[in-house]
């Protein structure tokens, strides 16, 4: 049995998901995944799970309902898979990244595309999300497919690599790493909560823009707690501290800065302006229907949902490469998110200001020359990144 | 498109069209193995040019079966999750295809048989069983060729040869398979009804090894694998399909049958089978191989030990012609005259269900057909007609 598989899943389940014995554990996986998801349902028993539950997923069935199905196959959700989600509440879930067929889309329609999106079962994990209910990570699950994206050929082997360095699997003590790290993100977090900015303001090659905060929102990062006080990992890896902000105070324009696969195509160059909180612009290289697309059918996708903050000791950005994949790359710079704001970042009544949506796609913005500050109720400005670098003291 | 690929949809259209017989505005659910992914996606893509109005696609996966028996806890072994109900009642009136072929035909071999045997889905066992009385569901098993089917059969893996074996016997190799099928089936529903209309009140088995007598019921019907669900859709359960098939009355059987070809079962081999039974059960087990997993069936599982099929198969099977032995049972089963133990086939009546049909959560079917094996139908009266001698069909049609 492959020792590095073995010792990736169960740092997942052990670290990321945090299995508890007797919980159920859902795998959901692309079928092109099997050897992770075989691996992580192995470990999830020896954690102790009561059941451990595999779904696949399959891009070549959803290529088929979009080329050959019917309108109304187009963003169905069947009772099978809601009720699969409902009851992954109070169990613990495991997700799989790392699209073995990037391009599998490509050559569809982008409008039918963008309208495949399974809203009920989106509205299932965002209530779930809420309200803290699963234990839940998600992971890159390496394949051919993906290393061809990264590479260029499909050296599984040297992504296997990549990946395990940004996981801290090169650690002696793996699990001790990730303890030191989330707690280096801990202690940022709890300065911009001390510091409360009223907004955030980017600056860079393309960029100027400023997005509003909300003062009832905090600031998260790596490790979360379930009301019954299961700490888990969402994301390995993370580096990142974000926050929602307020959606109605955006303002100036961003430019991404490193591509996004999404839906089976490449977004490249996407250029969003926004007034009065709404992208009234969309520009890009490629994929500015299929964004476009999601910004027309998807109630308040124009708004943001989230901005994340994140610095050159970044493993992911330390690797140098560029994933094709948004748990890897909105780790290796900072990022932001058009679409539904995270709900377990509110304290009390979520105001107007934050944003509800069927989804949430990050885009990266981060790089050498963007400058971010916080801005103060006052209007004082607190560098917080230059250079990659972590300002805050 | 490359031929292998025309081939690969070829074959999936047969399954949805004839066997399936996918309807415009059905729902499809295709339950595919991992490494049966190819054939599961050619099966998305027939059923939606069928007019599927959504088509599910949910994989199997026998490593983490092997973890749940390996690893998980007791109560693991059983359970069938709220979410596989839903989807197992969500196909009423819908279509679904499965596919056969494993690619690690013994990959639970290393596992204790007898978790192996207890580690049943009870509650969506029952579930198929309502829907298989209510005719529900128009489904259809396929064989998915993949490279441990083939090595297992081979003994190389040699995908491309199983191809052309499983072609052959699915009769793709037929310039219209579609109108072939039909001659086919007609041919089967021939002889179901000859010998239903014999109404014989038993059927008695003779070869090596083997002298066993199974009653039947006088409501039993012969059929084929052609069905209609209460919707009035006509489908083909199995691709490929020989046999025709009652289920006797599970209070009589009397004697000894032997296994003729190995039997792949939750991962293991069984060979050489010999069930002996007493008034209608089953009183010994033996084996070369494998016995205790039967064994372990037949303590846990309520009434596996009665009889549930009796199965006809002659020569004339693509199966049998294709002198290969598939491991599987949707092929073998085809390859010659079988026999199963568990549950009864509810619509093996006229009318009502029998209540002396049998009731079980598992249906294995094992082959006992051969050159020497002779089946008479034994008659109200006691006289005997032959049925099967030299692997012919004895009974006009």
């Amino acid at each position: 049995m492959d020792d590095r598989l073995e010792r990736y899943a169960e740092l997942v389940v052990r670290v990321g998901a945090n299995v508890q014995p007797g919980q159920e554990v859902f795998i959901l996986a692309a079928v092109e995944h099997h050897d992770l998801a075989r691996a992580l349902t192995r470990q999830a028993y020896r954690a102790g799970a009561s059941y451990v539950h595999v779904v696949y997923g399959d891009a070549h069935a959803k290529r088929a309902r979009i080329e050959l199905g019917p309108d109304e196959a187009l963003g169905y959700s069947p009772e099978w898979v809601k009720e699969l989600v409902r009851s992954s509440s109070g169990n613990a879930m495991i997700a799989t990244t790392g699209d073995p067929q990037p391009d599998l889309l490509a050559d569809l329609d982008g409008e039918r595309v963008g309208r495949d999106v399974q809203r009920e079962i989106w509205e299932i994990r965002l209530q779930q999300l809420s309200d803290n209910s699963v234990n839940w990570v998600g992971v890159g699950a390496p394949s051919e497919g993906w290393a061809k994206q990264v590479f260029g050929e499909p050296d599984v082997e040297r992504l296997w690599e990549k990946v395990a360095f940004c996981m801290r699997l090169d650690e002696p003590d793996p699990v001790e790493a990730w303890r030191e790290h989330l707690a280096r993100l801990a202690e940022r977090t709890e300065r911009l909560n001390e510091l409360r900015p009223d907004a955030l303001r980017y600056r860079g090659p393309g960029t100027d823009l400023t997005v509003g905060l909300l003062p009832n929102v905090r600031w998260m990062s790596g490790a979360s707690e379930t009301p019954t006080g299961i700490s888990y990992v969402a994301n390995m890896p993370t580096e990142e501290v974000f926050t929602s902000p307020d959606a109605t105070r955006t303002e100036g324009t961003i430019r991404m800065t490193l591509p996004l696969p999404l839906s089976g195509q490449i977004i490249r160059g996407l250029e969003l302006t926004f007034e009065g909180g709404r992208a009234v612009g969309v520009e890009a290289e490629t994929g500015a229907d299929l964004v476009r697309g999601h910004f027309e059918t998807i109630e308040n996708a124009d708004r943001l949902g989230e901005v994340a903050l994140v610095t050159k000791e970044s493993r992911v950005g330390q690797s140098g490469t560029v994933f094709y994949d948004a748990l890897y790359d909105e780790n290796a710079t900072c990022h932001i998110a058009y679409g539904a704001g995270l709900p377990f970042l509110v304290d009390g009544e979520p105001g107007e200001g934050f944003n509800v949506a069927n989804m949430h796609v990050d885009f990266m913005v981060g790089g050498p020359e963007l400058e971010i500050d916080a801005v103060l109720k006052d209007g004082t400005a607190v560098p917080l990144i230059r250079n990659e670098e972590w300002q805050l003291a | 498109m490359s031929v292998n690929g025309n081939r690969l949809d070829r074959y999936a259209e047969l399954a949805v069209r004839v066997g399936a017989n996918v309807q415009p505005g059905q729902q499809v659910f295709v339950h595919p193995m991992v490494e049966h992914a190819e054939l599961g996606r050619a099966l998305v893509r027939q059923a939606y040019k069928a007019g599927a109005s959504y088509v599910h696609v949910v994989y199997r996966d026998d490593h983490v079966r092997h973890a749940m028996i390996g690893l998980g806890p007791d109560s693991a072994l059983t359970y069938s999750p709220s979410w596989a109900k839903r989807l197992m009642l969500s196909e009423a009136g819908n279509a679904s295809l499965g596919t056969t072929g494993r690619p690690e035909p013994e990959l639970l071999a290393d596992l204790d048989g007898e978790r192996v045997g207890r580690a049943i889905q009870l509650e969506l066992a029952e579930i198929s069983q309502q829907q298989h009385r209510d005719s529900s569901v128009n489904w259809c098993g396929v064989g998915a060729p993949n490279e441990g089917w083939a090595k297992q059969v081979l003994g190389e893996p040699d995908v491309e040869r199983l191809w052309e074996l499983v072609s052959f016997c699915m009769r793709l190799d037929e310039p219209d398979p579609v109108e072939a099928w039909r001659e086919h089936m007609a041919r089967l529903d021939a002889r179901a009804e000859s010998l239903t209309a014999l109404r014989p009140d038993a059927i008695r088995y003779r070869g090596p090894g083997t002298d066993l007598t199974v009653g039947l019921l006088p409501t039993a019907r012969w059929g084929s694998a052609r069905f209609r669900t209460n919707g009035g859709i006509d489908y083909v359960a199995n691709m490929p399909t020989e046999e025709i098939f009652t289920t006797p009355d599970s209070r009589r059987a009397e004697g000894t049958i032997r296994s003729s070809l190995p039997l792949v079962l939750n991962g293991q081999i069984i060979r050489g089978l010999q069930l002996t039974f007493e008034d209608g059960r089953i009183v010994g087990v033996d084996a070369e191989q494998g016995a205790d997993l039967v064994r372990s069936q037949i303590d846990t599982v309520e009434n596996a030990d009665r009889l549930g099929e009796l199965a006809l198969v002659t020569n004339e099977s693509r199966v049998g012609q294709s002198g290969t032995l598939f491991f599987d049972t949707l092929f073998d089963e085809n390859a010659t005259c079988h026999i199963a133990y568990g549950m009864g086939l509810p619509y093996s009546f006229d009318g009502q269900l029998d209540e002396r049909s049998n009731v079980c959560n598992v249906h294995v079917d094992f082959m006992v057909g051969g050159p020497e094996l002779e089946v008479d139908a034994v008659l109200p009266d006691g006289s005997e007609v032959p049925l099967i001698r030299e692997e012919e069909w004895q009974l006009a049609t």
